[in-house]
C-alpha cells in the first residue's frame, strides 16, 4: 500500500510518498530548487550545498536532496534568507572558476556558469589558482578531465562507483589540492575503465568532457543540435542525441558528438556504453561507400551511375530466377537495418521474386 | 522479453544464463548492479567467469553445452521439494506431469558429473529462484546458439511455467536480443515462415490478405532460414541479395560458405562499407547508416523506436528503403514510398500487433517523457504492453515440454582436445565494420585473441601475448594466447569481431535440431603456440582479460 501524505512548499500542499526527498517532491512540483551535486541515479551526498531550503522549525539551512520529506513538513524555497545563501555560495565558488564560457565549456554547457548568472551572484570576490593536479597526458582516447573548472561534486566518481560499478576514478589528495585521479595517475585505459562516459555525462561543470570534439576544434556543444535517436549496437535501444554541426561539411552535416538524454526519461535513464557514446566515428569514415559498383568483365569493380547498377541488378537477380526457379534466389537481410527497411526486403523477396527464401542475419 | 527494462531493478533474484551481460548488454548490466545494490539475489550460469560473476551470489560455472542437465536438475529439486505454483499450473499450463517425469533421473547428484556445478550449488538456485516472488530469467546467445538450443529454451521455460513466474512485474522469460534490431527484423517478416506480425506463410488466410494487399500470387512453401540458405549457395540457391551483412564473417565455417559462392552465379550487395562478402558481388549499393535515415527499431522489450535522419549520406549513397524501392521498381514492380513512415503505416495495416503504431505517434509522445511503444499494440488508443502473458498465459495454455539432455554436435576428443566458444567483447560489434573503425576501441583491443586456462596452457608451454594457432577440423586461425582462469579448465574463448582472423573460420554450422541457429558456442579446437610475444608491453592493457581471473 503506498502512503500518500502531504508536505508543503511554499504556501501549497504536495503529496509524497514515504522515502521522497524535499527535492523529489519539489520536481514533480515544477518548484525549481537549483543543484550541483545531486543526481537521480546517485545516492544523496549533500555535499555542495546549493539546494539548501529553509524548513519551518529548522535554525539551520537544510539540503533538499537529502532530507527525506515529512507529513506536515512546511518548506520555503525562495526567501531572502535562501537566496542570500545562493548568493554567497555562489560567489565562492566563482573565486575558483573560470568565467569565461570559452574556457569553461570545453566540455559540456557549465551548469555553474549558469547559476552564477540565473542567480546574479557576485563575481568579483577575486580569483584563486588552482593547483590540482591534471591528467592530461592520459593516452584514453576518448575522457578529457579539465582540473580547473571542477568543482569536486563528485558525482563523476559516485557514478562510477554506484552505476557503473567498477570504481575506476576517484578523489585523490588533500584540502585545495583535491582531485579527480585514478588509481597511481594511471590512464583510464590501464585502469577498470569501461569507457562508459558516464562521468562526462553526470559532471555539472564540464570537467569531464569528450576528449575528441576537443582535439578536432569542433563547436562547443551549445552550438549544436541535438537529433533524437536508437543507438545502432546493441537490443537495448538506448536513446541517443546525435550533436550535430548543421554546417559542417558543405552543409551535409556531421555528427560532434553523442550525449544522453536526460537520466529518467528513457529506457536507459541518462546512461550509455562505450559504444553508443563514442563509436559514431564510422559514420563519417572515408572508407564509407560513396558510388555504385558493378563488376566489370575483367573481375573490377567499376563506379556506375545508380540507373545502370539498379539495371545490371534487376537482371541479374531476374536472370538467376529464371535459370533455377524462384527459389534459386536467396534474400538476406539485416537486423542493423530498421524495421522497415527489413519490410522491403521480404517484400521483395516474396512478392517480387516470388520465394520465402528471406532471412535476417542473426537470426537470434 | 516478457518483462522490461525497467522492471530489472526492481527484481529480487536475477537468474542469468549464457549471457555476458555487462559486454554484450551494458545498459541492461546497470539495471542489474542496481538491482543486486539493492540487495537482489544474483546467480549467473556460465562456461566462463564473466564479469557479472563478480557481483554474484553464485557462479554456476557448467561445462559448455550442458545446460539442459543444469535446468533439469533444478526443475528436479523444484519439483521434490513442493515448490511448484500448483494454482498456475492447473490454471494456465499443459503437459506438466511428462516433464515431472521425465526430471526424476536429473538429481542434483547426476548433473553435479556432468555439469561440473555442486549439486548444493544446484539446490541453492532451485530454492531460491522457486521462492521467490520477483525473480526473473535473462539469457542470450549462450543459450540459443547450439545444436540443442531449442531444448535450453524450453527447459528454462519449464522452470518458469512450473513456479508460475510469468505475467507479473519483474518476473518472466527474458531473452536479451543481441543486435539493435533482431526484433524488429523478425516482427517484420524478414524471416522464411511469416509475414509481418508473426502470420504463418503457410496460413492460408494470411496468404490472401497478403496477396490481396501487395497484388500479387504468393507462395505457401516455407522458405529456407539462413543457415539452410547458406549450406545450399551454390546447390540449389544461385543468386544473392544481402543487405548490410557480412555473411562471410558472421556465418559459421566460411570455407564451405566460399566454395559455395564461387558457384554462386549473381549476387547483390547493399551495404555502407566494402566487406569481406563483397569479394564474391557482382553489384555493390552504396548504402546508409543510421544516422542518415529515418525508421524504427525494435528492442529487445519488443519497445519500437524512432530513427531520425542528422546528416546527409556520404557521395551519391542512398538510404536502404530508397534503393529497395527502386530496386524493386526495376523489377517491374510499383512501388511508391514517399517515407519510411508511409512504409510503416503499410506494416500496420496488416498486421495487428503493430496497428495502433505508426512514426507520428511516436514522434508526438517523445515529449512526454516516454519514449516508442512496445506492441502489441493493437489500436492508436492502446498505450502498448508493457509485459506479456499478463492475465494468464498469451495463446491459450503454456505448453511444458520434457526435454533431454543432448551433447553438443562436436565435442573435444584427442586430435582437438579443447572447447571453443565463441563469443563478444564490450568494445567491438559483431562484424566489427563499424566499430573497427573506432580508433579508441581499436586500442583498448587491438587484434583477436583467445582465452586459455592456465592448467591447459602450461601443457602447450603458452604464455599471455604469445602467438599461438588455433584449430578445428573446419580450418585454422592465428591469435594471441591470454591465459586466464576466467575459462574452465578445458575450455576456450574466443571473440568473433575480426576479419583477419576470422572465428567462423573454425566454428561448426551445424544447426538446432528446430531453428537451425547454428553452434557457435561449442566445438573441439586445439591451440599450438607459434612465436614467443614480440613486446613486453601488454597488447590488452587495462582489460578485464588481461587479468589472471575475476577481481
Ligand atoms: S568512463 Fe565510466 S567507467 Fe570510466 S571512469 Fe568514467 S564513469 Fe568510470
Ligand atoms: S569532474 Fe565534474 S563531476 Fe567530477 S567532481 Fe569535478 S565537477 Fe564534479
Ligand atoms: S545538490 Fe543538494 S547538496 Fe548538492
Amino acid at each position: 500500500m503506498i502512503q500518500e501524505t502531504q508536505i508543503r512548499i511554499n504556501g501549497e500542499k504536495h503529496s509524497f510518498r514515504p522515502g521522497e526527498t524535499i527535492l523529489d517532491v519539489a520536481g514533480r512540483a515544477g518548484v525549481e530548487i537549483p543543484t550541483l551535486c545531486h543526481d537521480p541515479r546517485l545516492k544523496p551526498a549533500g555535499a555542495c550545498r546549493t539546494c539548501l531550503v529553509e524548513v519551518e522549525g529548522q535554525r539551520k539551512l537544510l539540503p533538499a536532496c537529502a532530507t527525506p520529506a515529512t507529513t506536515d513538513m512546511a518548506v520555503v524555497s525562495e526567501s531572502e534568507r535562501v537566496d542570500r545563501h545562493r548568493k554567497t555560495l555562489l560567489a565562492l565558488y566563482a573565486t575558483d572558476h573560470p568565467s569565461n564560457r570559452e574556457a569553461s565549456e570545453r566540455g559540456a554547457p557549465d551548469e555553474l556558469l549558469d547559476m552564477i548568472e540565473n542567480y546574479r551572484a557576485p563575481t568579483d570576490w577575486g580569483a584563486m589558482a588552482s593547483v590540482r593536479a591534471n591528467r592530461h597526458d592520459d593516452r584514453n582516447p576518448y575522457i578529457h578531465f579539465e582540473p580547473d573548472t571542477c568543482i569536486l561534486c563528485a558525482r563523476c566518481t559516485r557514478y562510477c562507483d554506484e552505476v557503473e560499478a567498477v570504481s575506476a576514478i576517484t578523489l585523490a589528495g588533500r584540502g585545495s589540492e583535491t582531485t579527480i585521479s585514478t588509481v597511481d595517475g594511471l590512464s583510464l585505459l590501464d585502469t577498470s575503465c569501461e569507457m562508459c562516459g558516464g562521468c562526462i555525462d553526470v559532471c555539472p561543470t564540464g570537467a569531464m568532457g569528450e576528449k575528441m570534439p576537443l582535439t578536432r576544434g569542433d563547436k562547443p556543444e551549445r552550438e549544436l543540435e541535438k537529433v533524437r535517436s536508437t543507438c545502432n549496437f546493441c537490443g537495448v535501444g538506448c536513446q541517443v542525441d546525435l550533436n550535430v554541426d548543421r554546417e559542417a561539411d558543405d552543409g551535409a552535416g556531421r555528427i560532434v558528438k553523442v550525449t544522453s538524454p536526460p537520466t529518467g526519461t528513457t529506457t536507459n535513464d541518462g546512461n550509455l556504453c562505450v559504444k553508443g557514446r563514442f563509436a559514431y566515428d564510422f559514420v563519417h569514415h572515408p572508407d564509407r561507400l560513396k558510388v555504385p559498383l558493378v563488376r566489370g568483365a575483367d573481375g573490377e569493380f567499376y563506379e556506375t551511375s545508380w540507373e545502370d547498377a539498379l539495371q545490371k541488378a534487376a537482371a541479374g537477380l531476374q536472370g538467376v530466377s529464371e535459370r533455377h526457379g524462384k527459389n534459386g534466389l536467396g534474400f538476406v537481410s539485416s537486423s542493423r537495418c530498421t524495421v522497415e527497411e527489413n519490410y522491403l526486403v521480404q517484400k521483395l523477396s516474396r512478392a517480387v521474386f516470388g520465394t520465402n527464401n528471406v532471412h535476417q542475419c542473426a537470426a537470434t | 522479453m516478457t518483462n522490461s527494462i525497467g522492471e530489472i531493478r526492481d527484481a529480487d533474484v536475477l537468474f542469468v544464463i549464457g549471457s555476458n551481460t555487462s559486454e554484450a548488454h551494458p545498459i541492461i548490466a546497470m539495471e542489474m548492479k542496481r538491482a543486486v545494490k539493492r540487495g537482489a539475489t544474483l546467480i549467473v550460469a556460465d562456461p566462463r567467469a564473466v564479469w557479472m560473476t563478480t557481483i554474484a551470489e553464485k557462479h554456476l560455472q557448467l561445462k559448455p553445452g550442458t545446460d539442459v542437465w543444469l535446468l533439469n536438475a533444478m526443475a528436479h529439486v523444484i519439483i521434490e521439494e513442493g515448490l511448484t505454483d500448483d494454482a498456475f499450473i492447473a490454471e494456465n499450463t499443459e503437459g506438466f506431469d511428462a516433464v515431472r517425469e521425465r526430471v526424476k533421473s536429473y538429481t542434483p547428484e547426476e548433473a553435479e558429473k556432468v555439469t561440473g556445478i555442486a549439486a548444493d550449488d544446484i539446490r541453492f538456485a532451485a530454492r531460491k529462484y522457486a521462492t521467490t516472488e520477483k525473480a526473473g530469467i535473462y539469457y542470450t546467445l549462450g543459450i540459443t546458439e547450439h545444436t540443442h538450443g531449442t531444448d535450453n529454451v524450453y527447459a528454462l521455460a519449464n522452470l518458469v511455467l512450473m513456479t508460475g513466474h510469468l505475467g507479473k512485474p519483474s518476473s518472466g522469460m527474458n531473452p536479451l536480443r543481441g543486435q539493435n534490431n533482431v526484433q524488429g527484423a523478425n516482427d517484420a517478416g524478414a524471416t522464411p515462415v511469416f509475414y509481418p506480425g508473426y502470420q504463418h506463410v503457410t496460413d492460408p488466410e494470411a496468404q490472401a490478405k497478403y496477396e490481396a494487399a501487395w497484388g500479387v500470387e504468393l507462395s505457401p512453401e516455407p522458405g529456407l532460414d539462413l543457415n539452410v540458405m547458406m549450406k545450399e549457395v551454390g546447390k540449389s540457391i544461385f543468386g544473392l541479395f544481402v543487405m548490410g551483412e557480412d555473411i562471410l564473417l558472421s556465418e559459421p565455417n566460411v570455407k564451405k560458405l566460399e566454395e559455395g559462392m564461387n558457384r554462386c552465379e549473381f549476387l547483390v550487395l547493399q551495404d555502407a562499407f566494402m566487406n569481406e562478402t563483397a569479394r564474391f558481388a557482382d553489384v555493390i549499393f552504396p548504402a546508409s547508416v543510421f544516422a542518415e535515415k529515418e525508421g524504427v527499431f525494435t528492442n529487445s522489450e519488443r519497445r519500437v523506436q524512432r530513427i531520425r535522419k542528422a546528416v546527409e549520406p556520404p557521395g551519391q549513397a542512398r538510404a536502404d528503403w530508397e534503393i529497395l524501392t527502386s530496386l524493386a521498381n526495376a523489377c517491374g514492380a510499383d512501388w511508391s514510398y514517399s517515407g519510411a513512415d508511409e512504409i510503416y503505416d503499410e506494416i500496420a495495416k496488416h498486421a495487428p500487433s503493430f496497428a495502433g503504431i505508426s512514426h507520428a505517434r511516436i514522434d508526438s509522445e517523445v515529449h512526454r517523457g516516454k519514449t516508442g511503444i512496445q506492441w502489441p499494440c493493437p489500436t492508436p488508443e492502446h498505450p502498448g504492453t508493457v509485459y506479456l502473458h499478463e492475465n494468464g498465459v498469451m495463446r491459450g495454455k503454456g505448453l511444458f515440454s520434457a526435454v533431454d539432455y543432448r551433447p553438443s554436435n562436436e565435442l573435444p576428443d584427442e586430435e582437438y582436445g579443447l572447447f571453443l566458444s565463441t563469443g563478444r567483447t564490450l568494445y567491438h560489434y559483431n562484424c566489427a565494420t563499424q566499430t573497427r573503425r573506432e580508433s579508441g576501441l581499436d586500442e583498448k583491443q587491438p587484434e583477436n585473441f583467445i582465452e586459455i586456462h592456465p592448467r591447459d596452457a602450461k601443457k602447450r608451454g603458452i604464455s599471455t601475448d604469445d602467438r599461438v594457432e588455433v584449430s578445428t577440423r573446419r580450418g585454422a586461425v592465428e591469435v594471441r594466447a591470454i591465459v586466464s582462469r576466467q575459462v574452465r579448465p578445458g575450455c576456450t574463448w574466443m571473440p568473433l569481431h575480426f576479419a583477419e582472423s576470422r572465428a567462423n573460420l573454425l566454428t561448426n554450422d551445424a544447426g538446432d535440431a528446430v531453428t537451425n541457429t547454428a553452434e557457435y558456442k561449442v566445438c573441439a579446437a586445439e591451440v599450438k603456440r607459434i612465436a614467443a610475444k614480440d613486446s613486453e608491453t601488454p597488447r590488452f592493457p587495462g582489460t578485464y582479460y588481461s587479468v589472471t581471473g575475476p577481481n
